[in-house]
């Protein structure tokens, strides 16, 4: 119990918040809008994904929302030119890769620190894209939506490949070694390295996950849209951080799991949507996701102080 | 090797480091003077060169240098503090709200926004050390906080304009030669300099950022050290909020937005290491300067304002001189790394 | 002498006298600033700007914020004066926040002229004025009763909270209802930022609110499609009506669908155009406070009504004619 204790309370944090809205607000629970919220949400749950591994691992990334963008309009524009999306999707993946790659040498080749590398790859990849694209939309062709499929197909098969990797992920963190790596990694690194992982290794390939999962992302945002906005992801790098942190993941690495950012992202998702059943207006919504952020770290801080007398 | 000889060697790299930095600044301003000046198809002289771009660079570092200024004894002690672009929204709103719904003076409800800044940074601290929460998490949950409620006040859709003529002096006019917010920004720098680098308080700043435990042990209140540079923090975010006000002439809930990223960009590149205990208020003032040079030079390129990419080029480069300042400041780390295994061997 | 010779000769002196006269006679240079650069509105503006440009010989840059951000408006209006250009033409993101830099502009002879979305009066000469506020707010709300038959709910998914046109014509919207329809009722007033995916998931969610929702009016571009695209997944095809403001191209899917009812715009070339017409217009003293028409090019005589270019009546496409208009 005291192990999952954090992942357990979000859930049951999510759970008060669906028991109310059935008592309040009954309306909200109509199948075809919480699918198409779960489309919408889909994406951002592949990113959130890779960053708690980043996190896990002691590290932070702060530029996928621009990794985010530039493989969306790089995906929309190989779309438009024609491309079927069997080559799309894993040239996105790609795209996403490298970018990852470039910020995984730069911390885990220089040991530069993470925050500071992904602030300025942040800024450079979205400026470049400004630069470069000037904000003109993508316009896609007609075969790219829902992957070619009808909308419920296509609408299944996101929530669908989103769930997958969440399971994948969720599994191979503990079954794995490479998962078990990621743990040691950000628990102790130097530890980590004595007992022969070699820990700069994981850092990278962290990194490049993290790229690769953008990438895919990425495709699946734009398959649900007529159009690619370079605007896309701006943002999510903060929304993704704080689904991660509210599921219980450590930001002092080595702690957490894919479930709980899982069960924090779909916590701070349905704000939105309750607000406007509850009728209360659109502007309260940034209030109460800080306030989620906050009780959920105040939760955690009280429960170590009773527990331990203090952290450190 | 003494451990005085040690720290006299560190001093000398940031002296180094920061009159790296000095000389960059000159070669850019050099420039862009050169380059970024002329007399434009109307026949005006414009660009770099002229007075009125340099106060106006002046003025438009007041509101960042600011904050990089409450930032600079935070990273010192391996903290950091996300909200403070919110904070500056929400203190623009709540002057902006004071003044015209509260029907308070202009000078009463100056007074009264620096308090609730205060109170804002109060919060932050007081998560941070009472509940002995990462300052990250802390301060990213009231970075969407502090920007929601400045919203919801507002309902966002309200913007405070109008202000008196007076106040307005305080961010577009001049004073004694310089702009006026210019006099506001400079004691709060000698401030800030002082507490840092001429009170035991500032070395106790660094002592924690090297090590928490280390201070704790030593006998520093490291809780109230910590609590401070955040309050001081809030109260900084909360001047720039009237000066901001004061310079746009109005007050909107979207004030400030993406400041923390530049205020925290100005002082990493100002030498100040993000894991604490390294940096000094100087380099963040240069770094602020760099990034605030560069920004409004390419801005006055003929070439670089016909490709439309002012802002784009300012944002890649100033990435750029980040990563380079980052890796610059290792090689020293590397260095002495490759010194010490030659002695071993 | 050789003939050749004497005809390169001809040659080299005519070219010779054409350098002095081209450099004397600069091009006028005019810009064009959009709320945001890459919204398919503006876009489709530039389209009628650059078209008036090449027609009047003169040179268009094309400029604004990737974002609709009023800072960022100022920042590049002041790099424009640096660059000395004859005329700023601005659709203003905030009255307020512009009207300071494009004062600055005046005062060194720049013209200056809004279109879109207006600035504070004292700062530009003219407006270029797409349609008024009541004419767009009335002509949408007396749509929506029509389609309603005048009664019900509906919702409205606007831009941000904080643009200064929305406001305006939410206004006017709530005196006609007052006046004319009080059998309707506006449930919620939405923003959508001015993105499609934020108008379709706030249009799911204020469908599965409001079950009795009869309409929903989107007046920014990207909230037409948006709403469109959420009542089509949510299968309330027919059920939930919608309109709009919207460009014929982004729209045209969901018309034939029978999604959306009808699209309401003015032609949005048509007001680029006018937009650089005027603008030449002024650099070279044609037109004149006081005027009450001005001729542009192709298209004709616009009326002009005090310091208003008036583009005449907005437009409601519909499944009869949308597909006539490219843009």
């Amino acid at each position: 119990m005291n192990r999952y204790f954090r992942e357990i309370s979000v859930t049951i944090a999510l759970g008060l918040i669906l028991l109310a809205m059935a008592v309040l607000a009954p309306g909200f629970f109509q199948p075809q809008p919480l699918l198409s919220l779960v489309t919408r949400e889909a994406p951002t749950l592949v990113v959130a994904c890779g960053m708690a591994l980043i996190i896990i691992s002691r590290q932070i990334d702060i530029s996928v929302g621009s990794q985010f963008s530039v493989c969306s309009i790089c995906a929309g524009l190989l779309a438009a030119r024609g491309w079927p999306l069997g080559l799309v999707v894993p040239a996105a993946a790609a795209i996403g890769a490298l970018l990852g790659a470039c910020n995984g040498m730069l911390v885990a080749g220089l040991r530069l620190p993470s925050i500071v590398v992904t602030l300025a790859t942040m800024v450079i990849l979205r400026q470049g894209l400004n630069l470069v694209q000037q904000g003109a939309f993508v316009n896609l062709p007609d075969s790219v939506q829902w992957f070619g499929l009808s909308q419920a197909a296509g609408q299944w098969t996101l929530v669908g490949l989103a769930l997958a990797l969440l399971l994948v992920f969720g599994l191979a963190m503990r079954r794995v070694a490479a998962g078990r790596w990621v743990y040691a990694v950000g628990t102790d690194a130097e530890a980590a390295r004595l007992a022969g992982i070699r820990a700069q290794l994981v850092t990278f390939m962290v990194f490049v996950l993290m790229g690769t999962l953008a990438g895919i992302a990425a495709t699946m945002n734009i398959v649900q849209s007529p159009q690619v906005q370079p605007a896309v992801g701006s943002g999510l790098e903060l929304k993704v951080i704080a689904a991660v942190v509210v599921g219980g993941v450590a930001i002092s690495g080595g702690r957490g799991n894919v479930w709980g950012a899982f069960a924090g992202l779909l916590l701070l998702a349905c704000v939105s949507p309750a607000l406007t059943h509850l009728h209360i207006e659109a502007y309260w919504e940034k209030t109460i996701q800080g306030a989620i952020i906050l009780l959920a770290v105040v939760a955690e801080g009280l429960r170590q102080r009773k527990s331990k007398g203090g952290r450190e | 090797m003494s451990t005085t000889d040690h720290q006299s060697g560190w001093k000398n790299i940031l002296l180094r480091y920061e009159t790296l930095l000095l000389a960059v600044l000159v070669v850019e301003w050099l420039f862009f003077y050169h380059y970024g000046t002329t007399t434009n198809r109307r026949g005006v002289f414009v660009g770099f060169g002229t007075l009125d771009r340099q106060f106006d660079i002046l003025r438009h570092s007041c509101e960042i240098g600011l904050l990089a200024l409450a930032l600079t004894p935070v990273i010192l002690t391996a903290g950091i503090d996300l909200s403070v672009g919110s904070l500056l929204g929400l203190c623009a709103i709540l002057f902006g709200k004071l003044w015209r719904d509260g029907g308070l003076t202009i000078p009463v409800a100056a007074a009264l926004t620096l308090v609730a800044g205060a109170l804002g940074g109060g919060l932050n601290a007081g998560l941070i050390t009472v509940l002995r929460l990462p300052p990250l998490i802390v301060t990213l949950g009231t970075y969407s906080l502090f920007r929601g409620l400045a919203e919801a006040i507002t309902h966002g859709a309200v913007t405070y304009t109008d202000f008196p003529a007076s106040f307005l002096f305080l961010g577009q006019e001049r004073w004694l030669g310089l702009p006026t917010q210019a006099w506001l920004f400079l004691p709060v720098a000698a401030a800030v300099w002082l507490l840092v680098h001429g009170t035991a308080t500032g070395r106790s700043l660094r002592a924690i950022g090297f090590s928490p435990e280390g201070a704790r042990y030593a006998g520093l209140p490291v809780e109230r050290r910590v609590a401070l540079v955040y309050v001081l923090s809030g109260f900084i975010a909360a001047v720039a909020a009237l000066i901001y006000t004061a310079r746009l002439g109005q007050a909107k809930a979207d004030a400030g937005t993406g400041y923390e990223l530049f205020a925290i960009t100005a002082v990493v590149l100002g030498g100040t290491s993000i894991f604490g205990g390294r940096g000094s208020v100087t380099g963040t003032l240069l770094g602020v300067a760099a990034i605030a040079v560069l920004k409004s030079g390419l801005a006055t390129l003929p070439v670089v304002i016909r490709l439309n990419a002012a802002e784009e080029m300012s944002g890649m480069l100033t990435g750029a001189l980040l990563l380079l300042a980052l890796t610059g400041s290792i090689l020293p780390k590397i260095l002495s790394t490759l010194r010490a295994r030659r002695q071993a061997g | 002498m050789n003939p050749s010779i004497r005809r390169l000769g001809a040659i080299l002196v005519l070219l010779g006298s054409l350098v002095p006269a081209l450099a004397a006679e600069a091009k006028l240079m005019i810009t064009m600033m959009p709320k945001a650069k890459g919204n398919a509105y503006f876009i489709s503006c530039k389209a009628g700007a650059d078209k008036a440009a090449r027609e009047l010989g003169v040179e268009l840059l094309f400029d604004g914020p990737t974002d609709s951000n009023a800072a960022k408006q100022n920042e590049i209006v002041e790099n424009w004066i640096t660059l000395g250009v004859d005329v700023i033409t601005v659709a203003a993101e905030n009255k307020e926040g512009i009207s300071t830099a494009l004062r600055k502009a005046q005062k060194q002879g720049i013209k200056v002229i809004t279109y879109d979305a207006d600035a504070l009066p004292d700062v530009r000469s003219f407006f270029v004025n797409q349609a008024t506020p009541q004419g767009i707010a009335y002509g949408l709300l007396d749509e929506a009763a029509r389609l309603m038959g005048g009664e019900g709910e509906f919702a409205i998914i606007t831009a941000t909270l904080t643009a200064g046109n929305q406001r305006e014509w939410l206004k006017h919207m709530d005196v006609r209802l007052a006046e004319k329809y009080p059998k309707m009722k506006l449930v919620a007033v939405r923003p959508s930022d001015d993105l499609k995916d934020k108008a379709q998931s706030e249009a799911t969610a204020l469908m599965s609110a409001n079950p009795n929702l009869k309409l929903l009016m989107a007046i920014c571009t990207p909230g037409t499609p948006g709403a469109a695209e959420a009542v089509k997944q949510a299968g309330k095809t027919g059920k939930v009506k919608v309109i709009g403001l919207g460009l014929p191209n982004e729209n045209k899917r969901y018309v034939h669908e029978g999604v959306t009812e009808s699209v309401m715009l003015w032609n949005t070339e048509d007001l680029g155009y006018l937009t650089v017409c005027a603008a030449v217009a002024l650099a070279k003293d044609e037109i004149k406070l006081g005027a009450t028409s001005i001729t542009a090019g192709a298209l004709g005589t616009f009326e002009i009504k005090g310091d208003n270019i008036l583009l005449g009546k907005p437009y409601i496409f519909n499944q009869a004619n949308i597909d006539r208009f490219d843009f």
